[in-house]
């Protein structure tokens, strides 16, 4: 597994809802120099 | 800090999740980017897609301003995340960045407390200035 604590984090873009501006594309790159809590979860309208 | 919430869902469940239920849950839009990762590409990046379930686990990454993976954390989907516990391991992170190291974060640390300063004087002598 290439990612790892230390490691730099693999960029990627993926299409987002952004609440107030609609559908836009997000890259991890367009945070350099900023903090980023990148948080999976399963799955829209499940319960935890 | 930025945030970026992350699932197999596509945007226009996003939207629906974020205008019919997330609001009535926090009173207001959630405000930052919910991202749609089908098939699992960008999990599986991550280490945190699960082929047999065809979603992604509840992987959480805390990402420093250079890029670099400073942790990371993976639950099961039946068990949510403490957020107060992510809040505190960002602000010690940043704590010891801003410290350039000269300072580490000891076990149940939150922001106000002493921390601890590694360095050949302290071996064999944390527990004077430290108690669980």
């Amino acid at each position: 597994m290439k990612v790892r604590v230390g490691k730099k984090a693999p960029n990627f873009t993926a299409q987002a809802f952004v609440a107030g501006e609609g559908f836009k594309d997000v890259s991890l790159s367009d945070y350099e120099g900023r903090w980023v809590v990148l948080m999976f979860y399963p799955a829209d309208f499940t319960f935890v | 800090m930025e945030v970026l919430a992350i699932s197999i869902d596509t945007v226009f469940t996003h939207k629906a999740w974020n205008d019919n239920e997330l609001v009535e849950m926090i009173g207001k839009d959630v405000p930052y980017p919910m991202l749609s990762d089908p098939k699992g590409k960008i999990g599986s990046l991550y280490g945190v897609y699960d082929k047999e379930a065809q979603l992604n686990f509840r992987g959480l990454f805390i990402i420093d301003k250079e890029g670099i993976i400073q942790a990371l954390s993976v639950l099961p989907p039946p068990v949510g995340r403490d957020v107060d516990e992510i809040i505190r391991e960002i602000q010690a992170l940043q704590h010891v960045e801003a410290t350039q190291g000269a300072e580490a974060t000891p076990a149940n640390w939150e922001p106000g407390q002493a921390t601890l300063k590694p360095g050949p004087e302290l071996v064999g002598k944390v527990w004077k200035e430290w108690k669980p």
